[in-house]
């Protein structure tokens, strides 16, 4: 449902993914892990496009959300001044590729050929990002519920908006979900009287809302006071049995055992290990998955 | 003694009192027009200084910088007179329109200093939950940013509008007759012959003005405030 392929993003000449590569399927559970600044938040944000990536492609289905990038499509490779100059040369296809992938030479202009390739890719594939965005839920550490909104109005903005949904179906359904984690009583307050549990549940509310056909957490219970935790994570697993894609950041590892069907181990931009998480857990085998658990656990 | 006969002459002149009144209505016209004018005028330069980089925005964002560099680092009245004797030097031009301009877009320069701040300091996650729900950015701006924008510079804008209004005063400098210059007038003149009672009239007004709009900024700030109950 969603592919990653060979993700890159640097800030600056920090480089934070590198060549980063991900397939989840619909309904799967995934949760992220690793250490602090390994780029869980920066791949999370990479899907949705919240950051550019620098290299790669990122697919929701069959729609393409960032700008192609050439150095996943041979034909296109081929197509460019580039890699015509270093065959005729006498450098062998094979090799050729390999260099220019490997040293990054495609330039600003690689010819019309190569041009108009990259523009019917793109014109084939990509989609406006806003929609796939609506496609795609995210909820955040800090809740960043609208502050000038009551939670009503935070629910129904979006669907209402996008949507085309008037305002009563809007609000019926936000009151729908709203009573499902018990705080159809506090429709109409703004979201600085609540808690926090209630501001992330409701959060992971307003992305319901939109219907979204899978849902990003990026550490939904790290800023949470501790007794406030569980009731986050029990909605959460009441969206996981119903079968919702999720992808999770989080270091709560009973939740990831209890719930994931695959947890990732990220460290330095990459995917170290992934396994199921009984696997994981039990018998990680790389070093540093070790070495991270060794300290989580 | 002579301070009250003088103030009951002051007001029951029927010349003083049309001279006063013109005055102020002066400045009012010029105050009211110029902060109108200066808070598109600044509320559209916050908007290009904030907006993101792209090739069409780069010269209207060198452009709004160059303005905001030169109306802040020049006197007012250099500017006034800028305006009076050099740009709008022509005949006839009316000069309510030059004040009005030059206070305008002097007022614009400070008004997008605010706003532009308050956009900034609104939390950056407010946006990004906003994209993240698939919101344009100009609709995210428009229903989440700039509500919650407004109500952090409102105290800013209320400041730069009392400042402007207190400023008008300097029109005399062009010879235009507005409550400050009305006072000098009726002082100077050879009845009155005491700047007393005109001054502390004219200074009544300003202080009735600058107090009316201090209490409507309250009123609104009071009514934006419904979304912070702690
Ligand atoms: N906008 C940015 N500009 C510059 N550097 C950034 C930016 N965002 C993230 N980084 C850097 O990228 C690295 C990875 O950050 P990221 O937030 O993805 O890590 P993380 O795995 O989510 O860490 P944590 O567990 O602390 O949330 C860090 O070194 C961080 O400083
Ligand atoms: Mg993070």
């Amino acid at each position: 449902m969603i592919s990653v392929k060979n993700l890159y993003k640097d800030f600056g000449k920090l480089r934070v993914l590198s060549g980063l590569s991900l397939d989840i399927k619909r309904g799967e559970r995934v949760v992220l892990i690793g250490p602090s600044g390994s780029g869980k938040s920066t791949l999370l944000r990479c899907l949705n496009q919240m950051e550019e990536p620098t290299y790669g492609e990122v697919w929701l289905e069959d729609s393409l959300l960032t700008a192609p990038d050439p150095y996943l499509h041979f034909d296109i490779i081929r197509a460019s001044r580039t890699y015509q100059k270093l065959v005729a040369k006498g450098m062998s296809d094979t090799d050729c590729i390999q260099k220019i992938k490997a040293e990054d030479l495609l330039k600003k202009h690689e010819g019309k050929a190569y041009h108009s390739m990259m523009k019917t890719l793109e014109k084939e594939n990509r989609i406006d990002i806003n929609l796939a965005r609506q496609r795609m839920g995210m909820v955040f550490q800090h809740f960043n519920l609208f502050a000038n909104m009551t939670v009503m109005q935070n629910l129904t903005l979006a669907p209402i908006k996008l949507k085309n949904k008037t305002p009563a179906e809007a609000e019926a359904k936000a009151m729908e979900l709203l009573t499902r984690i018990g705080l159809a009583d506090k429709r109409d307050v703004y979201p600085s009287t609540l808690s926090g549990g209630q501001k992330q549940r409701i959060a992971i509310v307003r992305a319901l809302c939109m219907e979204p056909e899978v849902l990003l957490f990026d550490e939904p219970t790290s800023a949470l006071d501790p007794e406030m935790v569980g009731e986050v994570l029990d909605v959460m697993k009441s969206l996981a049995d119903e079968g919702m894609t999720m992808i999770v950041v989080t270091h709560e590892m009973g939740f990831a055992r209890e719930v994931a069907d695959r947890v990732l181990f990220m460290d330095e931009g990459q995917i170290v290990e992934e396994a199921p998480p009984a696997e994981l857990f039990a018998n990680p085998q790389n070093e540093r998955t070790k070495s991270f658990l060794s300290k989580v656990l | 003694m002579d301070f009250l006969q003088k103030t009951i002459e002051l007001f029951t002149t029927e010349r003083y009192v049309e001279s006063l009144f013109s005055g102020l209505w002066m400045t009012v016209v010029i105050s009211v027009a110029a902060a109108v004018l200066g808070l598109i005028l600044g509320s559209v330069v916050a908007l290009v200084t904030i907006a993101p980089k792209s090739r069409a925005i780069v010269l209207p964002k060198a452009l709004c910088k160059v303005y905001i560099t030169i109306i802040r680092g020049t006197p007012m009245a250099l500017q006034l007179f800028i305006m009076a004797y050099v740009i709008f030097a022509i005949r006839g031009f009316p000069p309510v329109v030059t004040a009005i301009l030059a206070f305008g877009i002097n007022s614009g320069a400070y008004v997008a200093e605010n706003i532009r701040a308050g956009i900034l300091s609104v939390d950056k996650g407010q946006t990004e939950a906003g994209r993240a729900l698939g919101l344009t950015g100009a609709t995210t701006m428009l229903r989440i940013v700039i509500p919650q924008a407004i109500k952090n510079v409102l105290p800013a804008i209320g400041n730069e509008l009392i400042a402007l209004i207190k400023e008008t005063s300097i029109v005399s400098m062009i010879g235009m007759y507005d409550l400050t210059m009305a006072a000098q007038v009726i002082g100077g003149g050879n009845n009155m012959a005491s700047y007393v009672v005109p001054m502390t009239a004219a200074a009544l007004f300003y202080l009735a003005i600058v107090y009316l709009l201090t209490f409507c900024i309250k009123l609104i700030e009071r009514r934006l405030r419904a979304g912070d109950q702690r």
